[in-house]
């Protein structure tokens, strides 16, 4: 392919790829792309120039999950002409409902080359370059520095911000989304990218400048856990391959200084760019709140990646400098209970089993649609987020501590054991119920099964429906 | 989600972590209420969500990116403060994917 030049950065900001751009502009199109692209180049402000651009840039497409389908399907289709994809997964039956560029007949094959198999059937004219192994804070800048745009299609904090930094120090536009349960969020960062440490409301924002830092991984929860409804992902992504296609067809990455007196500056909007927000509501019909359009900030005087005095560099990244899994891990866990207040899922079960625990309350903290695919005999359901909320209107508002007990419990010492999904909600909760005193001063017993509802199919019932 | 906040009320929006902690889509707050006192606020209701969820979080007002002053030191003239009908969205960072 004409204008397939390795991108590397230099010294002025601008990257060789760059160029290629804008000499692929005077070639002619093959009869090939002609007919393949005709419905899109007819549109309004694309042409064949905007054609060209696409089919000589590079994209990065980082994680072939739920985003990185959609997002690589319709670059592919609209014929950026190198596309990388990274991911070190397999493809799993429980990927299906979203990930719709794998199939059932390629479970247990590496993403990457599930999603290029299908990605060569939807359009053979681009370049697939297959990554089958994770990004690391080691190979990142050089994988990065390969393409003009990056996609961030990852599933975690660690990569998410390991590839902003790195997207800053060589200077790419990133186009990051995200999504879970029922909510989406997309943003395009750093675009037009601008050298480190320059500050000035008029240069675009990254993703540490609209995210400081990551919440508590207690509260961040992945798709395993938390679930996510296809379409929901689904929009996230293919909104992020809108977005690529927008920046590269028109040229919006280019660098500022380069697009000086040019007759369309539509960078300008870019500046302060938007955070889409879908919410998928499943108690109502579509209304006026789902989707909202947020004008976010520019980049920030004092952000540690692209602030004035910023001291990130690629070496230091390489060399471990950021931390990124420390500085997106929990602090030390707070809660430590004593060993009596604990007891395995095999124990407990043999202790019932025995006979030895007949009179007792078992409480099952996971959220109610985990509830109902199966639960240990007996276990009554009280949402762990349910009960934090109890908890504190009872701290707050001074009512009786039972009330956050199901009625079962109430009136006696009865013993209680909380279990949960995999086992820290539970210790949490045997905290939150002796600091409301339902312990009666060491009278009732309160215990924490191990290991959660995991730990109880491992040990006790291979076959529970644990999710 | 809900329409007009009641007189003298703001709305505040709970995306994604925040709809969790709160169990709710979206409340309506008493107005005016300075936007340095939001946090506080917020506390009082929830025991807890400033350090699960405020503390990473995106605040808007109207559609438009604010910055939640860090203390009570904010200069005269300055105060950013959410009047009555304003809607707030408190957006937390989401990873998944």
């Amino acid at each position: 392919m004409e204008g397939d030049v390795e991108s590397q950065p230099v010294a002025d900001g601008t990257t060789a790829a760059t160029d290629s751009v804008a000499n692929g502009c005077s070639r002619r199109l093959t009869d090939d792309e002609f007919d393949r692209y005709s419905r899109q180049m007819i549109v309004p402000g694309m042409g064949k120039e905007g054609q060209l651009r696409l089919i000589n840039s590079r994209v990065l497409v980082i994680g072939a999950g739920g985003l990185g389908c959609p997002a690589a399907q319709y670059i592919a289709g609209a014929g950026v002409g190198t596309i990388g994809i990274i991911d070190n997964d397999v493809v799993e039956a429980s990927n299906l409902h979203r990930q719709v560029g794998h199939a059932t007949s390629r479970i247990g094959m590496k993403k990457v080359d599930s999603l290029i198999t299908h990605l060569k059937e939807l359009n053979p004219l681009p370049t697939y370059v297959p990554y089958p192994f994770q990004l690391t804070p080691q190979n990142a800048a050089d994988i990065i520095s390969k393409y003009d745009l990056v996609m961030d299609c990852t599933d975690n904090p660690v990569t998410r911000y390991l590839i902003s930094d790195v997207c800053v120090l060589v200077r790419k536009p990133l186009v990051t989304a995200a999504a879970i349960q029922k909510s989406g969020q997309l943003t395009v960062l750093n675009c037009p990218p601008t050298p480190q440490g320059l500050v000035d409301s008029e240069y675009a924002p990254c993703y540490r400048c609209c995210f400081r830092k990551p919440p508590p991984p207690s509260s961040m929860v992945s798709c395993g856990e938390a679930g996510i409804m296809g379409p929901v992902v689904g929009m996230m992504g293919v909104a992020q391959a809108g977005e690529a296609i927008k920046i590269l067809a028109s040229a919006l990455h280019m660098p500022v200084a380069k697009n000086v007196g040019d007759n369309n500056t539509p960078e300008k909007n870019l500046k302060q760019p938007t955070l889409l927000i879908y919410t998928f509501d499943l108690e109502s019909a579509v209304g006026p709140y789902s989707f909202r359009a947020l004008k976010m900030g520019g980049r920030k005087r004092n952000c540690f990646a692209c602030g004035e005095n910023s001291t990130l560099t690629l070496e230091g990244i390489k060399t471990g400098n950021p931390d990124y899994v420390q500085f997106c891990s929990a602090p030390a866990p707070v809660v430590s209970l004593a060993p009596e207040e604990r007891i395995t899922a095999a124990a407990y079960h043999a202790a019932k089993e025995k006979g030895e625990l007949p009179d007792h309350l078992l409480i099952d903290t996971r959220e109610k649609e985990h509830f109902s695919f199966g639960s240990i005999q007996g276990a009554i359901n009280v949402p762990f987020g349910k009960l934090l909320m109890k908890a504190a209107a009872i701290k707050r508002d001074g009512g009786p501590a039972t009330e956050i007990l199901p009625a079962e419990a109430v009136k006696s010492n009865t013993p209680i054991f909380v279990v949960c999904r995999t086992g820290s909600d539970s210790q949490e909760t045997v905290e939150k119920f002796k600091e409301l005193g339902l312990d009666n001063g060491g009278k009732r017993r309160i215990v924490d099964i191990v290991g959660g509802m995991k730990a109880w199919k491992q040990e006790v019932d291979p076959t529970f429906p644990y999710i | 989600m809900a329409s007009k906040p009641p007189p003298g009320h703001f709305n505040i929006l709970y995306f994604a972590s925040a709809g969790s902690y709160t169990s709710k889509n979206v409340e309506a707050l008493p107005a005016p209420l300075p936007l340095r006192k939001l946090f506080d606020t917020l506390e009082e209701r929830y025991q807890g969500i400033r350090g699960s969820v405020l503390d990473h979080s995106l605040v808007t007002i109207n559609l438009t990116y604010v910055d939640v002053p860090d203390d009570e030191a904010v200069e005269e003239g300055q105060e950013v403060v959410i009047q009555e009908g304003d809607e707030v969205a408190i957006i937390p960072p989401v990873s998944s994917g």
